[in-house]
């Protein structure tokens, strides 16, 4: 057993990769891709683990991964990704089968990759990574290991030396093979910096805005059919375009999805939880900042159903369930917005346990009329746990509440529906893109407000005997036996000009996070899509405020943040000022 | 040793002469270092922005973007007056540690472009205290009059020399 003598750490090899940082990190993404793709295709072969077919759809990216570590010189990798990659070889020629060692070996070698290719920056900078260099010894010995094992001599296909460039091309397609992996390989792609990309949706939301505000123009109005129709022709252009502009910062859900996969696998493993999961719509295409913040709450979400969940396999047996728990994760388009489903098969909720523990924390009063629904939304109080045991993963009462705050971040609202002993689902429901929002736009004195539509619940104009006050302050408003607090817009914003008397403007009624608040404004102007713009460094302490957005006649309307709004009830306008 | 040219140099100890653009406030004549403004515009449609200080008007839309702008007369304690059709908008680059940052500053009146020879140029002489004068390059004497030369990253800026905003 040959011990390798380059080692991660001798950053000779590193010296291309230092070179030119373009080439660098092309080699990162790509390999991000490639690992993903093993990943996704070993967990299908440990349910069919005959399947030749899956063991060379690994083979393929693990030596693309290979050839590109050894065009950039990165030695390490390169011997490393060799050694696992002969035990492939001899995989797909059928000389080796592929038993649960095996794939796991694969898993631990694809998480290894992962972790040396993360940190080569960090290698080339100089800085201090982790010390692999163990475990990549474990790794190659188990490899050697498990080929000495396999039964006719490997004598021509293990040689223990690196083989530098000069390693065997990629196995020729074979029939049937012609899947997945080869389509990537088809398309032309440019890879462009997220920035542009940003900027380029920023400035197209901006141009549909001023096609917007020319189309409004009272000069227009003079009705030259020339004029209109070419107007027209304008408008269908841009709107083409930003359709198109919109398409390009989507990616599909299908990476999250492998992830979770993976997770699933080793839980269940951990938890001795035998577990299933079916995925559904992994083609679905989100947002790319949606994809890559909806990964953390997913995780929470994942664990939490197999870690408290999911019951024990003796109790489901009694319970007359199969042993292995089914979970499903779903994603699927649904009136403008994405939606995410991840259900399990397990225990249900405990509304009981639940609003024992919810009167324990102070949350809700002892003798208080919940519906259940509204009990189940107390898991989502920071703090909040009913575990009986603190988990490693699990348990410690964080985690649901941060799950949704990362939700409510994308703009985006978590549910849950629970049938005690047959299961639960959660619900994520997310706007299409961060860029642009729905919202109502909201005049108070001369100036405009938008309100994210999803918000709000109603609005109407309040009759002076609904509206009730508190030392001659109006505090409250009532709407069919429920009592919401009230916020005077106009006043806590201190706007000149805004209309006092709550019964002569409108009521809005939203809510953030459960909890409601009834707005006071003078007028509803509509509805209105608007591209959401930071206010920047200054205002970042301002609450009550989301961003600015630019309305059709080329003015800011600044967009409301309920949850900040909600933060100032029962305050003055001089107190906020403050 | 070369130091900063055009833009006047703190760093050196010594003020140094540059381009400044001058605008006025009341009877008093400012500059900036001319490096420093983006551009002048009229002043537009101000949103306001509630929980700000006085002299935080609010944002503009400068052409897509959403900057803040600053009233330099509230700013500096004077008495607001009515906008007139003299009244600018200087678009300025200011340092908001972390960040750089576009933001529009009302002055009364914009004046000139003005080239301030090293020779013309006087260190601020010490007030005894009863003003903070960090904020301040230095002093212009051209053509009979004196500007005062402003540090707008220390004017506008985070560092607190004349409070946070």
């Amino acid at each position: 057993m040959s011990d390798p003598n380059q080692v991660p750490g001798d950053d000779a090899e590193l010296a291309a990769f230092a070179a030119d940082p373009e080439l660098a990190a092309m080699f990162i993404a790509d390999a991000a891709d490639h690992l993903g793709t093993i990943e996704e295709t070993i967990l299908k072969l440990e349910a069919s683990p005959a399947d030749l077919k899956l063991v060379n759809d690994i083979f393929r990216p693990f030596h693309t991964v290979k050839g590109n570590a050894g065009v950039l010189g990165i030695i390490s990798i390169q011997e490393f990704a060799h050694r696992v990659e002969t035990l492939l070889d001899l995989a797909r020629s059928g000389k080796h089968p592929m038993g649960p060692a095996e794939i796991d070996l694969v898993l631990k070698t694809v998480d290894l990759l992962k972790l040396i290719i993360d940190e080569l920056p960090a290698r080339a900078a100089g800085k201090p990574t982790t010390d692999v260099a163990a475990r990549r010894r474990e790794l190659m010995d188990r490899v050697d290991a498990l080929i000495l094992g396999s039964a006719p001599a490997p004598s021509q296909s293990a040689p223990p030396a690196p083989v530098g460039l000069t390693s065997p091309p990629p196995p020729p397609e074979e029939e049937g093979g012609r899947g997945k992996i080869h389509r990537t390989e088809d398309q032309s792609t440019v890879k462009v910096d997220t920035k542009k990309l940003d900027n380029l949706v920023d400035m197209v939301g901006e141009l549909v805005i001023a096609q917007a505000i020319l189309a409004e123009d009272p000069a227009l109005k003079t009705g030259d059919e020339r004029l209109i129709r070419r107007l027209a022709h304008v408008k269908r252009i841009t709107s083409d375009l930003q359709r198109d502009t919109m398409a390009m910062r989507m990616v599909p859900i299908r990476q999250t999805f492998q992830k979770m996969s993976r997770l699933v696998r080793d839980l269940s493993r951990k938890f001795e939880k035998p577990c299933m999961l079916n995925l559904a719509g992994e083609d679905t295409e989100l947002d790319r900042k949606v994809v890559e913040h909806l990964t953390d709450p997913l995780m929470h979400m994942v664990r939490n159903a197999i870690d408290h969940g999911v019951e024990p396999a003796g109790i489901r047996r009694a319970a007359g369930k199969s042993e292995a728990a089914q979970l499903k994760l779903s994603a699927f388009h649904r009136a403008g917005f994405i939606v995410v489903e991840l259900t399990d098969d397990g225990a249900g909720l405990d509304t009981e346990q639940i609003r024992a523990r919810g009167v324990k924390l102070g949350l809700v009063s002892e003798g208080a009329a919940l519906e259940p629904s509204e009990i189940h939304q107390l898991i989502f109080q920071p703090g909040f746990s009913t575990a009986a045991t603190v988990t490693e993963l699990s348990g410690r009462g964080v985690g649901m509440d941060v799950v949704r705050r990362n939700i409510e971040a994308l703009r985006g609202r978590i549910d849950i529906q629970t049938v005690r002993g047959k299961g639960t689902t959660f619900t994520i429901q997310l706007p299409l893109t961060l860029a642009i929002v729905d919202g109502i736009l909201l005049g108070v004195g001369g100036d405009r407000f938008v309100i994210p539509t999803f918000a709000v619940q109603e609005s109407f104009r309040p009759l002076p005997e609904q509206v009730q006050t508190l030392q001659g302050q109006p505090c409250m408003v009532q709407v069919r036996d429920r009592l919401y607090p009230l916020l005077h817009l106009g006043e806590v914003f201190s706007v000149t000009g805004a209309r006092q008397r709550i019964s002569e403007g409108t009521v809005i009624i939203c809510h953030d996070n459960g909890r409601c608040v009834a707005l006071a404004v003078d007028e509803l102007i509509g509805k209105q899509e608007v591209v959401i713009k930071g206010l920047g460094e200054m205002f970042k302490d301002v609450r009550g405020i989301a961003g600015g957005a630019i309305l059709g006649d080329g003015r800011i309307g600044l967009i409301l943040d309920t949850g900040g709004l909600l933060a100032l009830v029962g305050k003055t306008g001089s107190q906020v000022a403050a | 040793m070369e130091t900063l040219t055009g833009a006047a140099a703190t760093a050196a100890g010594h003020a140094t002469g540059g381009k400044f653009l001058t605008f006025t406030l009341g009877n008093e004549e400012y500059g900036v270092p001319v490096l420093k403004v983006r551009e002048i515009i009229k002043v537009m449609d101000i949103t306001q922005v509630p929980q700000v200080p006085s002299h935080v008007l609010g944002v503009i839309n400068l052409r897509g973007k959403v900057i803040p702008v600053i009233d330099l007369r509230r700013k500096f304690g004077f008495p607001a007056i009515e906008h007139t059709e003299r009244t600018c908008i200087i678009v300025v680059d200011v340092e908001l540690a972390p960040v750089r940052v576009m933001m529009g500053v009302v002055v009364d009146s914009v004046s000139e472009v003005l080239n301030v020879a090293d020779t013309e140029m006087e260190d601020t002489p010490d007030f005894g205290g009863r003003a903070t004068t960090d904020y301040i390059l230095g002093l212009a004497k051209v053509k009979g009059t004196v500007k005062i030369l402003l540090d707008l990253d220390r004017v506008l800026g985070t560092d607190g020399t004349l409070g946070r905003f």
